[in-house]
């Protein structure tokens, strides 16, 4: 019998009841090899029965673990087979109506979002590709949990600069799809380089095809429990911060654990990984932001930010695999904006730029995030910012997603309300340089050197 | 089938706290395998390892009763399962 102290205790009941502690998502992944058929309609139907048959009980199951461990279970999830590889259809109508399927078989079990309408095109489309981004605006737009998202980089192949810029008119199709909602059907689309197989967080969830039939993936949160310890030791130097930081994020990861392999267990199911993220809410304390100020900082985007994070990314990673042999997904520290309060205070005061962010996205999870540009932007300014997020992923062969929120009919300076765990930003400004010339001249940028990394 | 739990109950100090807590935790057939109990600067502070039979009584039900007379009596209880506790601090 392992002895647990006094102390261990309290400590463990203060991050849960005081410092925001929680399991920020529950996703089951969810193969759909088995469910095309010959007609969309026919196919659109099996995807809804199989949805239902194998996550009807996540919902319950979740509580019941919420219940007997007394720590919150944020979010259920499911994520898909991309759905670009099951429904073989060039025509977008098709693909809307299988996104209606998801969206109603989510409804039904009850979870929050469903991911995975997706397609990777790193290096071409097919044609059932080219109909799923074609049918996104009215897909995302139209449905209320399905969320989309989009591979048009990697490592390995390059970046698909065609798809780049389809994917700029995508979003500003999407932002006026939404616009009576401040464009919020752009908050559940994702650009994505090096997309991972695993990842329980939405907008980007999807499930890959070298993952199990059925899976459990956990994502763990916890940036009050962070932000806590290293306000607490004011004078501590940085390695011996990292180290706090290590034990920390230890702790919450072995929470991940214990609720993936339960779940996995009751849900017949097999374990996939614990995302090591810290991962932001707009409620007061639950914020990356304010983990920089504990380390000294004045805001974000003060200079020395991208060298603290760094430093909190690494040592987040660092303790979270000493807690679990089953790392995964996107694993780093998260930088929203409109999800973190005090991230969106610090780009509202000018402290924090969208090329700042570019940096730090450079050391962290998870590139240009929730973040709101103005509605009247240009298609290739937008994928010019795109590129670049993806040229970070794939320079440092790390996963980097853009998602933009180009609020329409909003000017630089003007607030977004998004709502819940989306929260709210400032419309932050973008360069006006025109780049119409490079984004114009398509093709694709070709897969770089893995040597001279300079 | 056996199940442990952890009760911890926070709160300003008054008499008889931990024999309202104990009284409720023996109405629900539950067993108290071990108490911590200190005061501090007027804030009382508890642990207790619980441990019931699931053919006696449910956590859903000693919980239900914990957070009653934790409201009743000005503490927050909290009720959860041993297994988080350990997990949290070891391999």
């Amino acid at each position: 019998m392992v002895f647990i102290t006094a102390e261990e205790i309290l400590e463990t009941v203060s991050m849960i009841r005081s410092e925001n502690l929680d399991v920020r998502a529950i996703t089951m992944g969810i193969s759909l090899d088995d469910c095309a058929e010959r007609e969309v309609r026919r196919t659109a139907e099996r995807i809804h029965a199989k949805v239902v048959r194998r996550a009807g009980r996540l919902v319950d199951v979740a509580h019941e673990l919420q219940e007997k461990y007394g720590i919150p279970i944020v979010n259920r999830r499911v994520s898909l087979t991309p759905i670009a590889e099951v429904v073989g259809s060039d025509d977008p109508a098709d693909l809307v109506e299988v996104a209606h399927a998801l969206d109603a078989a989510a409804e039904e079990v009850g979870i929050d979002f469903i991911g995975g309408f997706s397609a990777l095109v790193q290096k071409g489309f097919t044609r059932s590709d080219a109909a799923l981004i074609e049918a996104i605006p009215e897909a995302i737009g139209g449905t209320g949990r399905v969320c989309s998202s989009v591979n048009v980089a990697s490592t390995r192949a390059g970046i698909n600069m065609d798809a780049v810029v389809r994917m700029a008119d995508v979003v500003l199709a999407l932002a006026k799809r939404t616009a009576a909602h401040d464009s919020i059907g752009c908050a559940k689309l994702v650009v994505f380089c090096n997309v991972p197989e695993d990842n329980p967080f939405m907008a980007g969830a999807l499930h890959g095809s070298g993952e199990p039939e059925v899976s459990i993936n956990v994502a763990i949160s916890g940036p009050g429990v962070v932000r806590t310890m290293v306000a607490n030791h004011p004078d501590a130097s940085l390695i011996e911060l990292a180290d706090l930081i290590k034990r920390t994020t230890f702790k919450i990861t072995r929470v991940g654990e214990l609720v993936a392999r339960e779940a996995s267990q009751m849900l017949d199911a097999q374990m996939g990984i614990i995302d090591l993220s810290l991962a932001p809410t707009p409620a007061v304390g639950d914020s990356i932001a304010e983990i920089l100020q504990a380390m000294g900082l004045e805001q974000p985007g003060a200079p020395g930010t991208t060298a603290a994070l760094a430093m909190l990314n690494d040592a987040v990673k660092k303790g979270g695999t000493m807690a679990t042999s089953s790392t995964g997904g996107l694993s780093g520290a998260f930088i929203p904006v409109s999800e973190d309060a005090a991230m969106a205070r610090a780009a509202a005061s000018g402290a924090l730029t969208i090329e700042k962010l570019e940096a730090m996205t450079a050391v962290c999870s998870l590139g240009l995030d929730m973040i709101v540009v103005p509605g009247d932007i240009s298609r290739n300014a937008l994928a010019g910012v795109i590129a670049d997020v993806m040229a970070i992923g794939m320079i440092n062969s790390k996963t980097t997603g853009a998602r933009l929120i180009p609020a329409y009919g909003k000017q630089v300076g003007e607030w977004v309300k998004l709502g819940g765990l989306f929260g709210e930003a400032p419309v932050m400004p973008v360069s006006a340089a025109g780049n119409d010339a490079f984004v114009g001249r398509g093709g694709r940028i070709p897969a770089p050197l893995q040597s001279l990394t300079n | 089938m056996r199940t442990t739990v952890i009760v911890t109950a926070l709160g300003p100090d008054s008499h008889g706290l931990l024999a309202q807590v104990a009284t409720t935790i023996a109405e629900q057939d539950a067993n108290i395998d071990d108490v911590s109990q200190t005061v501090a600067n007027g804030m009382f502070t508890m642990i207790m390892f619980v441990s019931f039979d699931q053919s006696e009584t449910t956590m859903a039900q000693l919980k239900e009763a914990l957070e009653a007379t934790g409201e009743r009596i000005g503490l927050q209880i909290h009720v959860q399962h041993e297994n988080i506790f350990r997990f949290m601090h070891r391999v």
